[in-house]
């Protein structure tokens, strides 16, 4: 119904909108989300002919192009065909009008000439919307925040327009209100198409079928709202997210280092990307479909560094059975699983350090095969105990210098320049005093951010972690995770962090991968994993996760607890469980509380079940 | 009303139950709303009533205060020559000069409250006698100033602010500016040189023909003929402050959220105009027009006396050569009481011009 081509729009000379391609369909709704400055206001603007810079493109509707529409046409098509409602609640109506004469006006102004049919009209709208009638006759200022809004909404719609446009519509609300607001406008998708923008990415989950994600006057990304909402492919978006504060993930907030700049040649999100290569500068990407996504990015979006699939074995005993798993960029990966479940295996075997039965490992795309000086210049490992994993014979110095040494980068003073600011990273001394001493001088917690020094020191794309705060105390250990995460915000490192502790990877991972005897069990998004365990081992490792309560008198309803205390998974009776695993069966089915026959005779295989991955034949739903 | 119609239709729709839950809530709230707006005419109205007290005082204590006798302020030197002491005893007890103070004040107020303002020894009548002879043309005069001024600077004023920048706005901004420099008095002299005197287009003097005999509507127009130009002096000075009010409120307004709503909705651009950014801008029009009217009455006064046009500008003018104490104080009293009138009416008329306002007492 709405076609946009090509569209650019500028103000003074600078151009606010570069090369916007949407489409609209009836029944659409089309969400636009940005931070603020990236256009987004600017283009409902130019869909209205509201604009006061100067447009170019197409803005097809119905087959006119409302850019070079006569301004009498355009008149009559703003309010009957194509409406908005404006950002600013609080000014967007007229003070002096009654609220009724307002929406009448609406309909009175289209040419109907009889104001008992439009007053009837305008009672019905806003009834529609909800608000009290005894409001009808109110003037604006008697009127609180949300009714202002139903009030605004009621004199778009009144028309039936074919399009509304919604500048912030829930903006400087409270969230019940908001709430409420959101079910009176989803009374009205089904006759009209929404174009909604906002930065306010929750109003635009409940709201909207379609997402476009629109950065620096471009758009970035665009899909159905639950895929990119579950996975975001361009850095921006997963940023957007990232940032935005909201009940459903559980990792600590992110921001996006650096600020929006309109003066960007190439791609407009290049100087605040970590991924960046030579051509981002240079030319701005063109949107491209990869699946169920259209992306605009050099890169293809989030690029997966590492991908790792490997088996190893110690004589009869399988440690890892064909394991795989992906790393994006800038992201953590979190692996989970008891002791004895192959983690530190996993991650001495992508390092390298013990060799594998089979392993296929590809960084940044290209096949590994020899671990070269160069691979250890992206992969970096912090070990488990770090008072062991630095050489008693090396001081501070040395131990941080010497991946510098190996590298053979720069002359001695600018290693040391580098050591310092490596320390200074990790907020660690750079003295003189500090340099020389040795391990043994050095708390636990110094020890650690040694070591992490070490690791960075050669800037790597890639850590892992193997339980690396789990000898810490907690406060150090949080001062260590916020440094990561920092890392990680602002030069995209990514994570490959080896837990145990499910309490500490739910704070800080994008994924969750559940080790179990050797296999993965269990992969996905994290909060996905959290609030709905599919695997039974996942539901076990989860009750018993860390609490700061009694579990035996959490209050019925609470997510955890109940299933701790929860005797309904029961075994059928009269199934004869093995003492131990077998090779044969699920490696989890002599532990499981929901096990039956069929998983002692099958393995489950790892099956996709969207948005993630699970091998189970009875998963758990709750 | 509006609404009515619609309060038919929820009867007919939802039954019995819902129209009376309507009724029985709408109803009360519309008579809570007109009490608000009676509450506040009553108080401003009392302050009103505060202000004429003090100025009725100090019009009492003014000449009692001066120096020298009251009588010798009243009459001048030349009249107290020729007084014979019966006719001093006569004016001494008139003005009850040979009591005390508070009995003065008490015999002065009660005078007025019977309409007496005084005996004009110059007309030798009553002094309110004298001035309603001269108030009717002074309130034409100022009235019809006050209503076009205002008009017409806002319709320029409006055109001109949604014309920013462009040449209309620049001519009119540039003209207006350029006579709003003349005081009145002057505007008059000029406008009465060159249409009067060069051009003979218009009488020099008097509100009407003396013995033409006019009547019906030869005496409009004749009565109109003598008007125009001291109308247009008082007009063309007047218009600007309303013209710049209006313009640069215009302005302003047109930046207001809700008139992107208004254009949202598809309202024509004349529509946008007046409905909703005029509207808005008529709010310190009509605020600025009640301030400026003290003004605009003391520039009549010049007017009148420039143009010989018999008002109480005329009065006041030949009351101060004669020294006839009484009328001039009468006058003075008059006009005094037209601005609070004037002032009164349009705090009565503005919450009808603005909801904002009738909430707030």
């Amino acid at each position: 119904m709405l076609t946009i081509k090509n569209l650019k729009a500028s103000y003074n000379g600078l151009q606010i909108l570069k090369d916007i391609n949407l489409n609209l369909e009836k029944g659409q709704v089309l969400s636009i989300i940005g931070e603020s400055g990236t256009g987004k206001t600017t283009l409902g603007r130019a869909v209205m002919g509201l604009l006061e810079g100067s447009c170019t493109g197409e803005i097809l509707f119905k087959g006119k192009n409302l850019l070079t529409c006569p301004e009498e046409e355009l008149r009559r098509i703003r309010g009957r065909e194509i409406a908005m409602v404006f950002q600013n609640v609080e000014d967007g109506l007229h003070p002096l009008y009654s609220i009724i004469y307002q929406v009448m006006e609406a309909v009175l102004v289209h040419g109907l000439k009889d104001k008992k049919a439009a007053e009837e009209r305008a009672c019905e709208v806003l009834e529609l919307v909800g608000l009290d009638n005894r409001r009808f006759l109110a003037y604006p200022h008697q009127l609180s925040g949300g009714e202002k809004q139903r009030a605004l909404i009621a004199l778009a719609v009144v028309n039936n327009p074919d399009i509304l446009i919604l500048d912030e519509p829930t903006a400087s609300l409270d969230a019940l209100t908001k709430a409420e607001i959101i079910a009176v406008l989803k009374r009205f998708t089904r006759e009209t198409a929404f174009l909604v923008i906002t930065h306010d990415i929750s109003t635009a989950a409940d709201l909207s079928t379609h997402m476009a994600v629109l950065y620096g006057g471009r758009i970035v990304e665009q899909g159905a709202t639950g895929d990119v909402l579950a996975g975001p492919r361009h850095p921006y978006t997963r940023g957007l997210l990232r940032s935005y504060p909201n009940m459903s993930t559980t990792k600590d907030l992110q921001g996006i280092p650096g600020r929006m700049s309109h003066h960007v040649e190439g791609c407009p999100f290049h100087p605040r990307c970590t991924q960046r290569i030579q051509i981002c500068a240079a030319e701005a990407p063109l949107p491209v479909v990869e699946g169920n996504r259209l992306i605009a990015c050099h890169r293809g979006g989030i690029v997966p560094l590492l991908e790792v699939r490997c088996s190893k074995s110690f004589g009869p005993l399988k440690v890892l059975q064909d394991v795989e798993c992906v790393l994006h960029e800038g992201e953590t990966l979190a692996l989970i699983g008891e002791s004895g479940s192959g983690k530190t295996t996993l991650a001495k075997t992508i390092m390298g350090l013990l060799k594998a039965d089979e392993e296929e490992i590809r960084l940044e795309g290209k096949k590994v095969t020899r671990r070269t000086i160069d691979f250890y210049q992206r992969v970096q490992m912090i070990f488990q105990n770090p008072g062991e994993s630095i050489s008693h014979r090396m001081n501070v110095l040395q131990a941080v210098k010497e991946p510098l040494d190996i590298h053979k980068t720069g002359n001695e003073e600018e290693k040391l320049e580098r050591v310092r600011q490596v320390l200074n990273e990790v907020e660690l001394p750079g003295d003189d005093d500090f340099l020389k001493k040795y391990p043994h001088h050095l708390s636990g917690g110094e020890a650690q951010r040694v070591a992490i020094a070490r690791a960075l020191v050669l800037n790597p794309k890639i850590l892992i972690a193997d339980e690396s705060t789990s000898a810490l105390d907690a406060s150090v250990q949080a001062k260590i995770l916020k440094l990561m995460m920092n890392l990680q915000e602002k030069r995209g490192l990514s994570i490959l962090f080896i837990t145990h502790d499910l309490a500490l990877a739910r704070k800080i991972s994008d994924r969750l991968a559940v080790l179990l005897k050797g296999r993965i069990v269990e992969e996905g998004p994290t909060s996905e994993i959290i609030y709905h365990p599919l695997h039974p081992y996942t539901r076990a490792l989860l009750d018993y996760a860390p609490l700061l309560e009694d579990r035996s008198v959490r209050p019925a309803g609470s997510r955890w607890a109940r299933r701790a205390c929860d005797n309904s998974l029961q075994a059928a009776p009269g199934l004869k469980r093995p003492p131990s695993a077998t090779s044969k069966g699920c490696s989890y089915a002599h532990r499981c509380l929901a096990v039956k026959e069929r998983c002692f005779e099958e393995k489950p295989e790892l099956i996709a079940c969207s948005p993630r991955k699970v091998a189970c034949f009875y998963p758990q739903v709750d | 009303m509006v609404f009515t119609g619609y309060l038919n239709k929820i009867h007919i729709k939802s039954g019995y139950i819902m129209q009376e839950c309507v009724q029985a809530r709408h109803v009360p709230i519309r008579n809570k709303v007109f009490k608000k707006a009676s509450v506040l005419n009553r108080a401003s109205l009392l302050n009103y009533v505060v202000a004429l007290l003090i100025i009725l005082t100090m019009n009492f204590f003014i000449p009692r205060l001066m120096p020298g006798d009251p009588l010798q302020a009243i009459y001048g030197n030349e009249a107290l020559l020729v007084m014979t002491p019966e006719l001093q005893e006569e004016l001494i007890h008139r003005f009850s000069l040979d009591r005390p103070l508070g009995e003065q004040y008490a015999s002065y107020l009660l005078s007025l409250c019977r309409g007496d303002l005084g005996h004009s020894y110059y007309y030798n009548a009553p002094v309110l006698k004298v001035i309603s002879g001269f108030l009717p043309w002074t309130l034409l005069l100022t009235g019809l100033a006050l209503v076009i001024s205002t008009l017409v600077g806002f319709l320029l004023g409006v055109e001109s602010g949604s014309r920013r920048g462009r040449p209309l706005d620049q001519f009119l901004l540039g003209g207006i500016m350029l006579f709003s420099g003349f005081p009145d008095f002057f505007m008059g002299i000029m406008l009465l040189l060159f249409f009067g005197v060069f051009l003979s287009l218009a009488p020099l003097s008097g509100a009407l023909t003396p013995y033409a005999g006019h009547s019906g509507l030869m005496l409009v127009v004749d009565l109109l003929h003598h008007l125009v130009l001291p109308l247009a002096a008082l007009v063309l000075v007047r218009l600007t402050a309303t013209y710049l009010l209006t313009r640069n409120t215009m302005i302003t307004t047109l930046g207001e959220a809700f008139i992107l709503t208004a254009k949202a909705k598809g309202c024509p651009e004349r529509v946008i105009r007046y409905r909703h950014a005029g509207r808005n801008t008529l709010l310190p029009v009509v605020t600025a027009a009640g301030l400026q009217f003290a003004h605009l009455v003391t520039g009549t006064l010049f007017v009148e006396i420039v143009f010989s046009y018999p008002g109480l500008g005329s009065l006041l003018y030949k009351s101060l050569l004669t020294r006839d104490y009484p009328l001039m104080a009468g006058i003075l009293l008059v006009l005094t009481v037209v601005v609070l009138t004037i002032n009164l009416l349009l705090d009565i008329f503005y919450p009808k011009l603005d909801p904002r306002v009738a909430k707030c007492t």
